[in-house]
C-alpha cells in the first residue's frame, strides 16, 4: 500500500519499482557506496564481499526455481559447480571473459533442463527427488571422468580473467565483476515476475492443474523454471571459479545446496527482496560467529574452525525453523513491516 | 560362478541394510505423510547416543552392561523423538508439504551442526555389539553382522506390516498419511501420530546404525547412508514396509553386480551411480514405486 499522497501522473511513473524519489536516492547511495568500497577497504573485506555477492547471484537463481515457480531444487551447489567446471575449462583453453560467463550458464541451463525433464511425468516432492539425484551424481561423475577432461580428483586451475587489456585477477577486479553481476542479477529478479513468463511461474506455483487449464504449458514453464535458475547458478559459478583459481568437486556439496535453500527461506520466498536478506543476514552471522569464535580462540580454549561451522549451521537451522513456524514470508516481510510501521509513526500499523 | 553367487550374497545382505534405513524412512511417512531428508542425521544421532552410553560412558569411568546402555539408548531415542515432534512438526500440522519439506531441510542443516557440537567431529570406533566375523557356508562366506542384521530386518519388517495393517494405532497411522485434514475431523489425533512416527523411526535408524557401524568407524559422514536409502525406500514405495527390504535387496544387488563388472570398466563410477540411475528410472516411468499407494499427486 502506498501512503497518501503519492500518485502518478503517467503510466511509466506508475510501472516503477522504486517509486519515489526517495527510494531512488537510497539506491543511488547504496550504489555510490559499493562502487567507493574498494578505496577505503583492504582485501579481506573486498573477498567477503565479493563471495557474498556469488552467493546472491546463485540463491537469486534459487529464488526463480523454488520462490516463483515452486519447484524445489537441491542441486543448485552443483548446478554452481557444473558453471565453475564449464569457466574453468574454457578459460583453460584460452577463452576471454566475455565469452566464458554466458557460455558457463548456457550450459549449467542445459545441464539443469536435464535433470527438469522428468517434470513432464512427476511434480512436487517427486521433482525434487530428481534434483537430488543431480546433486549426488555430480561429484561422482566428474570424478569418474579422465583426469584431462576436468582434473578428476586434483581439480582444475583457472587462469586471472581480463577485459579489454585490463586485468581482473586483483581483489578489486573481482569484486567489481562479483557486483557487477549481483546487480544484473538482483535487477533481473525483480523484473522477471512482471512479464509474461514470471507471471506462467506464479499460475504454475499457486496451482498447476489451474495453470493448465488457464493454458499455460505447464511442463515447459517447469522446465523453464529450471532452466532460468540454473543460468544464475552458471553465472554464480563462472565467477566462483575466477576468485577461487583453482576449482575442484569437494566445493560443491549437497550441504552447501542445502544452505542456499535455508538462506532463501531465512529471507523469504515471496518477494524478490528475500534472497538479498536472507544472503546479507546468514553471511553476517555466519561471520559474526567467526569473529566471535576467533575471540574465544585467542583466549586458549580448545575449539577449533570446525565448532564455529557447526555452531553456524545450528543458528542457520533454528533460523531456518524459526521462519517456517513463525514468519514463513521471512525477513522481506519483517522489512516491508517496520518500513511501514516507521512511515506511520506515531499512528499504529492496524 | 562361486565368486558371482559370492557378490551376490554380499550384495543382499548389504542391500538389507539398506532396506532397514529406508524402513526408517518409511516408517516415518507412511505413519506422518512426512519426507524426512534429513534421516541420515537422524541416524548418526542414534548412533552417538549409543555411544554415549557405551564407550562414552565407559570411557567416563562409568560402564554400563549392554542391555541397560541400550535400554538407555531407546529411552533417549523415544525423548529425541518426541522432540522433534514437539518442537518442530506439532507447529506446523496443516501446512503445506512444501513448508514440511523444509523443516526437513532445516533440521537436516540443525542436526548436523548440533552432532558436532555434542560430540566433535572426529571419528571413533562405534560399540561392536555384533559378533564380527565370517560364517562358512560351503565355499562362500557370509558377514555374520550382516547376516543377524538381514534376520532382524526381516523380523522388524513382518512386525511393522502386522503393526500398520493389523492394530488399530498402526491404521490410525494410515490414515493420517492419507490426510491430515481428513485424518483429523474424523478423530484421529495427528499430534499422536506424529510423535509415533518419530520415536518409531529414531528408533528404527539406530537399529540400522548398529547393524551398519558395530565394530567399525563412526563419524559424521556416515550420514551419507539417508540419501543412499532415499532411492531404496522410493523403489519400494513410500507407503509399503514390505516393499522397503525387497527394493534394498535388488538395488544392494545390483550395486554389487555394478562394482565388480562395471566399476573397472567406468572408473568406479558405476556402483555409485547406479541407485541414482534406478531413481530417476523409478520417478520416470512409477512414481509410486513397486507396492506404494497409487496416487502420482503428492508433496
Amino acid at each position: 500500500m502506498r501512503p497518501t499522497g503519492i500518485w502518478f501522473s503517467s503510466y511509466a511513473a506508475e510501472a516503477r519499482i522504486l517509486e519515489t524519489r526517495r527510494a531512488r536516492a537510497w539506491l543511488g547511495l547504496l550504489s555510490a557506496g559499493l562502487v567507493c568500497l574498494p578505496l577505503l577497504t583492504g582485501p579481506w573485506l573486498l573477498g567477503e564481499m565479493t563471495n557474498l555477492f556469488i552467493t546472491m547471484i546463485a540463491v537469486c537463481g534459487l529464488y526463480v526455481t523454488v520462490g516463483m515457480a515452486g519447484q524445489i531444487n537441491i542441486a543448485q551447489s552443483a548446478f554452481v559447480g557444473v558453471g565453475a567446471f564449464t569457466a574453468a575449462k574454457l578459460s583453460g583453453l584460452g577463452a576471454p571473459i566475455w565469452a566464458v560467463i554466458p557460455a558457463a550458464a548456457l550450459i549449467t541451463g542445459a545441464v539443469s533442463v536435464l535433470f527438469a525433464l522428468p517434470a513432464a511425468r512427476v511434480k512436487g516432492f517427486y521433482l525434487a527427488l530428481t534434483t537430488l539425484a543431480a546433486q549426488v551424481m555430480f561429484p561422482i561423475v566428474i570424478l569418474a571422468l579422465p583426469m584431462s577432461w576436468l582434473g578428476g580428483l586434483v581439480g582444475l586451475p583457472v587462469s586471472p580473467p581480463s577485459l579489454f587489456g585490463i586485468g581482473l585477477g586483483t581483489p578489486s577486479g573481482l569484486y567489481f565483476l562479483g557486483l557487477a553481476f549481483a546487480v544484473l542479477a538482483v535487477w533481473t529478479t525483480y523484473n522477471l515476475p512482471r512479464s509474461r513468463v514470471g507471471r506462467a511461474f506464479r499460475a504454475v506455483h499457486d496451482n498447476d492443474s489451474v495453470a493448465g487449464v488457464m493454458g499455460i504449458p505447464v511442463t515447459r514453464i517447469k522446465i523453464a523454471a529450471f532452466f532460468a535458475g540454473a543460468l544464475y547458478a552458471g553465472v554464480a559459478g563462472a565467477i566462483l571459479a575466477y576468485l577461487l583459481q583453482f576449482v575442484t568437486v569437494s566445493s560443491f556439496t549437497l550441504f552447501a545446496s542445502v544452505w542456499y535453500l535455508g538462506m532463501l527461506i531465512v529471507g523469504g520466498l515471496h518477494s524478490p527482496l528475500g534472497p538479498v536478506l536472507g544472503v546479507i543476514f546468514v553471511t553476517l552471522v555466519q561471520e559474526g560467529l567467526h569473529s566471535a569464535g576467533n575471540a574465544i580462540l585467542q583466549s586458549g580454549s580448545g575449539l577449533g574452525g570446525g565448532e564455529v561451522f557447526a555452531a553456524s549451521s545450528v543458528v542457520l537451522g533454528l533460523c531456518i525453523l524459526a521462519a517456517l513456524i513463525f514468519e514463513p514470508r521471512g525477513l522481506a516481510h519483517l522489512w516491508t513491516q517496520t518500513m511501514t510501521a516507521f512511515r506511520l509513526w506515531p499512528f499504529p500499523r492496524n | 560362478m562361486i565368486e558371482l553367487v559370492q557378490i551376490l550374497i554380499e550384495g543382499a545382505l548389504v542391500g538389507l541394510v539398506y532396506g532397514l534405513v529406508a524402513i526408517s524412512f518409511v516408517v516415518i511417512y507412511r505413519a506422518s505423510k512426512i519426507i524426512n531428508l534429513a534421516q541420515g542425521e537422524v541416524l548418526v544421532f542414534g548412533a552417538f547416543l549409543l555411544w554415549t552410553f557405551t564407550e562414552g560412558a565407559a570411557g567416563m569411568g562409568y560402564p554400563l552392561p549392554l542391555p541397560v546402555a541400550i535400554a538407555l539408548t531407546l529411552a533417549a531415542c523415544v525423548a529425541f523423538g518426541w522432540t522433534i515432534e514437539r518442537s518442530v512438526f506439532r507447529p506446523l500440522i496443516g501446512q503445506s508439504g512444501f513448508t514440511i519439506f523444509m523443516a526437513g531441510v532445516a533440521l537436516l542443516i540443525l542436526l548436523r551442526g548440533l552432532a558436532q557440537l555434542i560430540w566433535g567431529a572426529q571419528s571413533r570406533s562405534a560399540p561392536a555389539i555384533l559378533p564380527e566375523g565370517a560364517l562358512e557356508l560351503g565355499p562362500f562366506l557370509v558377514n555374520t553382522r550382516l547376516l543377524i542384521g538381514a534376520v532382524f530386518t526381516i523380523v522388524l519388517t513382518q512386525a511393522l506390516h502386522v503393526f500398520f495393517t493389523r492394530s488399530r494405532l498402526g491404521l490410525r497411522l494410515a490414515a493420517v498419511a492419507e490426510d491430515h485434514t481428513t485424518a483429523h475431523s474424523l478423530g484421529v489425533s495427528v499430534r499422536q501420530a506424529i510423535a509415533v512416527a518419530w520415536i518409531m523411526g529414531t528408533v528404527v535408524a539406530t537399529a540400522a546404525a548398529v547393524v551398519l557401524l558395530s565394530g567399525s568407524i563412526l563419524s559424521l559422514e556416515v550420514a551419507v547412508i539417508g540419501f543412499k536409502a532415499l532411492p531404496v525406500a522410493l523403489l519400494g514405495g513410500l507407503e509399503s514396509i514390505r516393499g522397503a527390504p525387497l527394493a534394498g535387496l535388488i538395488i544392494g544387488i545390483f550395486e554389487a553386480l555394478a562394482s565388480a563388472y562395471l566399476d573397472p570398466l567406468t572408473n568406479g563410477a558405476a556402483s555409485g551411480l547406479l541407485p541414482y540411475v534406478v531413481m530417476v528410472a523409478v520417478l520416470l516411468i512409477r512414481p509410486y514405486g513397486l507396492f506404494g499407494w497409487r496416487k502420482i499427486e503428492r508433496l
